[in-house]
């Protein structure tokens, strides 16, 4: 009984740091319950879920080689001519 | 099919850009990007023997790249103290109530298409620059080389309740950068 009141009880700021740890690291029985109680009645926290879920996933395509972000940025000049010179020495 | 050849001469025109955009997102010093690709290719050149034809040139490249960028964060590990300080503190607050300040906005978003958003991840490219050192580093090495919270304790002396928490705040400051550079535009 103490148990399930405990479920009840837990305010955002006890919950939202779970959020993130889950992501990090598998949580223990009890914290798993207390996390899915509270998301589903409590908006606010399940949109700070849904928010650092929405970033981890922007974080891997910005990761990815064919990543379209950035692309005004290029390599100096000057350091594609070295190894341009480097190479046509080599080959 | 034909098996892969290695073609140098077209690498800086193929591969350099590509090659430096991938590094500048891992490494906040445009210097040492410079620097790590420049090594990619020398490497390469050196090590062209190597290259079996099992992967296509550029798969190579960019695993050399990978190597190397890897090798540099390990190196920075003595300049860099990765583990927790004082001065980390978290961007996000509660009231008197018990509620979270800033309220989270709603994003209208789903997270399984956020990744085809370029112009959000460009804005998370530019928030990213704004995390410390140690943050960018951390959120870096989890989220973008999706090392595991072990090999990133291991490798870089961290405890792991500590890196929970930095990684923690580092998400909380980037998700109120998003916000206010994305949401509140509309």
């Amino acid at each position: 009984m103490k148990f399930l009141m405990s479920l009840f009880k837990m305010t955002c700021e006890d919950v939202y740091p779970l959020i993130s740890e889950e992501m990090d690291r598998p949580l223990s029985f009890g914290a798993r319950m207390r996390l899915k109680m509270h998301l589903a009645i409590c908006h606010l926290c399940e949109a700070y879920r849904k928010q650092l879920e929405t970033l981890r996933r922007l974080a891997q395509s910005l990761g990815e080689e064919d990543s379209k972000v950035n692309e005004e940025a290029v390599l100096n000049p000057d350091i594609k001519e070295k190894i341009q010179k480097a190479i046509k020495e080599k080959v | 099919m034909n098996q892969e050849s290695l073609e140098p001469e077209k690498w800086v025109e193929n591969y350099a850009d590509m090659l430096y955009r991938y590094c500048l997102i891992r490494v906040k010093d445009p210097d040492i990007a410079e620097e790590l690709v420049q090594s990619t290719f020398f490497a390469a050149l050196k090590s062209q023997h190597t290259f079996a034809g099992k992967s296509t040139e550029k798969t190579w490249l960019f695993g050399i790249l990978k190597h190397k960028t890897m090798d540099y964060f390990r190196g920075a590990r003595k300049n860099i103290n990765l583990d927790i300080s004082d001065s980390d503190t978290d961007s996000i607050n509660f009231d008197s109530t018990g509620h979270m300040v800033p309220t989270p906005s709603n994003w209208n978003l789903n997270p399984e298409n956020a990744a085809e958003n370029n112009e959000l991840a460009q804005v998370l490219k530019d928030c990213l620059n704004g995390l410390s050192e140690k943050f960018h580093r951390l959120f870096v090495l989890k989220e973008i080389e999706g090392l595991s919270s072990e090999e990133i304790c291991k490798e870089f002396n961290v405890k792991p309740t500590n890196l929970w928490v930095m990684l923690h705040r580092a998400r909380n400051q980037l998700k109120l950068c998003i916000e206010s550079n994305w949401f509140s535009k509309e």
